[in-house]
């Protein structure tokens, strides 16, 4: 026993069971609550809200743009973001996260000392110095898939709300809302096109009375006003911490929020946004036709031809041009989309 | 008694001249043939022996001994038959010796004593006249082929009884004399074409097509299943230049040589498409075998080697690939002796963009990203490198297939007709033509990296331009190098001498970032 410990401690890995200090007191008041949990890094704060952002392992251009959004701003708004690392929407929201200068933490399926996926290895890193990695598996456990459902009762365990960016219908994503909703968390999903498979899962959600995720800053004030309402309710009186987060969600983020969102701002004014402000006609009309779905040229050709007569050679080269100057995205070098 | 008669054998892709050597002496009735022969040359011996019965010239109880010389290189092929047939005529005293003289017997026998058609009549043909032979007997069915060749005369046999009788009889020799046909050649060039007229969309695909064939550069196309790859691709020929004479009788030998050539049309004027399915084994890409034959690569000469799925294909066919891309051609070593192939022929492959085939529409494809890497890898880097323009085809929506023909839209659904784009890709073919006169390479394609400063030089905004690009878009030395090959043929197209920053955008644009 000895041996184990003094390797854990060698490797920096923390163990703590349900009765000790420290164990997450969110994470008791679940359903089936974990007998310990192993973790690298620091817990999350029990007196600083959390939400989880969940989503699509192949999400698409609109949930990646999306993820790194609300990341932003939530982080930006100091509330902790909870997620599992994986590819896609989750380790999209976790890197915006830490950029934005926030906490994150991620929720493995093995062992912390196994990062998977492989890709998110810079993630991991960085989720060790600005968070944890967190499993009820011990070390070395390797990562299987049937290991996801039960970890996914902790992502949501550890969260205030739970998040979702982008969900197919009957993914891995909905059993986490599952387990939220079992736990009484509140669910928040992004609204897409009807006709988008990757937004079904999240339009059903929705449906079905989750609040819809419009923008960013509502998101942030909306849910720090549940929040502070919830902890009222448990006869919780808001933490000094939590004090003064409330009153920076209110008066900083509002700042960021404007000007996150000037390109509107711009529009009220009738003036134009600043982005869009360079462009020649020729290129606001393939911005016009371009979409978060990465379109061919033989589409992009068709799409503008009965607008303009534009040429398909002249119009490879402003793709070129504008992929260049970066006022849009090239898939693959060949496949273009609008800037996410 | 001794007799000789001449005939030809095929080494690889060329001809010689073989000796058909029969002796006949009294002693222990038999047949032996000798000279490196394979079986179906040794079959010969059955083949001859009933044939010359069933035209009523038995063969006497004698010892026959036939040698085929140079006894060295070993034979194969049918084509021996008919003058061992008539050697043993000869030999035995039926036919005068002189008769045969300056002539090179060509055909195999059937059991009736009919002659039957035999694969690469035409390099014996023309390896005959060289040698300075004035005539040539070839079976009726590959007298059209023989035809071709100018300056031998040409004897058409349908049957053994009319080879000796031909031989026997000056006049109905003058009878047989095969004269080509000016309307024969004509009629080849007049096949069915496919047109890029048929086309709805794929616009940028075509535009990439007609820059690949105006520059000979290997092409790649990513797509979902029905996109029109096949299409694409199918309607390459449409546009190239037609073969010219020394390309035409190149790759006319080529099918000759594989018993290939149609015996009413022999002539392949039109540029060879070959679209090997992916199960393909890499020796039937290559060629070879126990008596080696040309393979894909080397019949698609000239013209367009088309790989749908290509990277279903096993990773052993898309590698022999490099050779033909590098050298040109094909060498197979096999252990009785090395054979060397032309294969210099445009490769344009196909693929999904991902295993289910939709990728990056994310909303029908759930591959995951490492999916989609492990797929592609199989298309390895050194192929990559020599293919100079990717590009993708996208799915064509419903409206604009069926489209209501009051739709303004209409009148633009249908692609630009092959002839104008033929118009184009000649244009830039002359360039070149003139450009490289005199060079070992004929194509922008094929400028090595060497020359391309040379070639492509770039002016001083061109420069700057493409030094922005170079840093933003994180290319590599290489794929630099493709843009300025492609970027000069764009030119070309348009007859520029100087390559533009349009040029530049639009060769950038086929780069293929995978």
């Amino acid at each position: 026993m000895n041996g184990i410990t003094n390797e854990l401690i060698k490797r920096e890995i923390n163990y703590l069971t349900r009765e000790d200090d420290g164990f997450p007191e969110r994470l008791k008041r679940i359903p089936s609550s974990p007998k310990g949990i192993y973790y690298m890094g620091e817990l999350p704060d029990e007196n600083v809200p959390s939400v989880a952002i969940i989503g699509a392992r192949n999400c698409s251009g609109y949930g990646r743009q999306m993820a790194r959004e609300f990341a932003l701003e939530i982080a930006g708004a100091g509330i902790q973001v909870i997620s599992g690392m994986a590819m896609g929407v989750d380790g999209i929201a976790q890197n915006a996260a830490l950029s934005a200068g926030g906490r994150s933490f991620a929720v493995l399926g093995g062992g912390v000392d196994i990062c998977y996926p492989a890709e998110n290895a810079k993630l991991y890193e960085r989720l060790l110095d600005n968070g944890a990695v967190i499993s009820e598996y011990a070390p070395g456990t390797p990562t299987i898939g049937r290991n996801f459902a039960s970890r996914n009762r902790i992502i949501s365990g550890l969260s205030d709300a739970v998040l979702v960016i982008e969900a197919r219908q009957r993914s891995g994503t909905l059993i986490t809302v599952g387990f939220a909703l079992d736990q009484g968390k509140d669910v928040y999903a992004l609204p897409g096109r009807v006709n988008d498979s990757l937004s079904l899962g999240c339009n059903e959600l929705i449906k079905d009375g989750a609040y819809p995720l419009i923008r960013p800053y509502d998101f942030v004030c909306e849910f720090m006003d549940r929040y502070a309402m919830l902890r009222s309710e448990d006869g919780n009186e808001p933490h000094d911490d939590e004090k003064r987060l409330l009153k920076k969600t209110v008066n900083d983020v509002k700042a960021t929020d404007i000007r996150r969102f000037d390109i509107n701002a711009g529009k009220k004014q009738g003036g134009r946004s600043e982005g869009l402000r360079f462009l020649s006609t020729k290129e606001r009309l393939i911005i016009s036709v371009l979409d978060h779905r990465p379109k061919t040229v033989s589409e992009i050709f068709y799409d503008l031809s009965d607008r303009d007569d534009i040429s398909i050679t002249e119009l490879l080269g402003l793709l070129t041009d504008m992929t260049v100057k970066h006022k849009i995205d090239c898939i693959d070098g060949m496949n273009y989309c609008i800037r996410s | 008694m001794y007799s000789s008669v001449c005939s030809g054998a095929l080494n690889g892709m060329s001809a010689y001249i073989a000796d058909v050597e029969v002796d006949t002496t009294r002693g222990l009735p038999g047949f032996d043939m000798v000279g490196k022969l394979s079986g179906e040359v040794k079959e010969a011996r059955e083949r001859v022996r009933v044939a010359l019965k069933n035209c009523d010239m038995d063969v006497p109880p004698l010892k026959i001994t036939v040698n085929i010389s140079p006894a060295d290189i070993s034979k194969s092929g049918t084509a021996f038959d008919l003058p061992i047939a008539v050697g043993i005529m000869v030999s035995t005293g039926r036919i005068p010796a002189d008769r045969c003289k300056d002539m090179m017997l060509i055909g195999e026998l059937g059991l009736m004593g009919d002659i039957r058609a035999v694969s690469g009549v035409l390099p014996m043909v023309i390896k005959a006249r060289d040698s300075g032979i004035g005539s040539c007997m070839v079976p009726q069915d590959n007298a059209m082929e023989a035809a071709y060749v100018n300056g031998i005369r040409i004897i058409a046999v349908r049957t053994l009884s009319d080879a000796v009788a031909a031989l026997l009889n000056e006049e109905i020799l003058n009878e047989l004399v095969f004269r080509r046909d000016g309307s024969a050649v004509k009629e080849c060039r007049e096949e069915k074409r496919y047109d890029y007229a048929d086309m709805i969309g794929q616009e940028a695909c075509i535009r990439a097509a007609t820059v690949a064939a105006a520059g000979f550069h290997h092409m790649l196309i990513f797509g979902p299943p029905g996109a029109g790859k096949t299409m694409i691709a199918k309607r390459l020929p449409s546009i190239m230049q037609p073969l010219n004479e020394a390309e035409s009788l190149e790759v006319s030998t080529i099918y000759s040589i594989s018993g290939l050539l149609d015996k009413e049309r022999p002539y392949i004027t039109q540029r060879p498409f070959l679209s090997p399915h992916h199960t393909a084994t890499a020796s039937s890409l290559a060629g070879g075998g126990a008596y080696s034959r040309p393979g894909i690569m080397s019949l698609s000469h000239k013209g367009i080697l088309f790989m749908d799925e290509f990277p279903e294909f096993d990773r052993e066919c898309i590698e022999v690939l490099r050779e033909p891309l590098e050298d040109k051609r094909i060498q197979i070593s096999r252990a009785r002796s090395t054979l060397t192939y032309p294969a210099d022929f445009m490769l344009v492959a196909a693929s999904n963009p991902c295993p289910c085939g939709h990728y990056p529409d994310r909303n029908l494809c759930n591959c995951s990203d490492r999916m989609i890497a492990r797929y592609r890898s199989r298309i390895s880097a050194p192929i990559k490198d020599r293919i100079d323009i990717i590009v993708s085809a996208s799915r064509v929506e419903a409206d604009r297939l069926i489209g209501d023909s009051e739709d303004k839209r209409s009148k633009k659904r249908r692609s630009t007709s092959s002839a104008e784009l033929a118009v184009k890709v000649s244009r830039a073919l002359n360039i070149q033509r003139e450009r490289f006169r005199g060079m070992e390479f004929a194509y922008n394609s094929e400028i090595p990296s060497g020359s391309i400063e040379k070639y492509c030089r770039l002016g001083k905004t061109e420069t700057e331009y493409m030094k922005n690009v170079y840093d933003a878009m994180e290319l590599t030395a290489r794929s630099y190098h493709k843009i300025l090959k492609v970027a000069r043929t764009i030119a070309d197209i348009d007859e520029k001498e100087v390559i533009g920053i349009e040029h530049l955008g639009e060769a950038i644009s086929y780069r293929g970032d995978i």
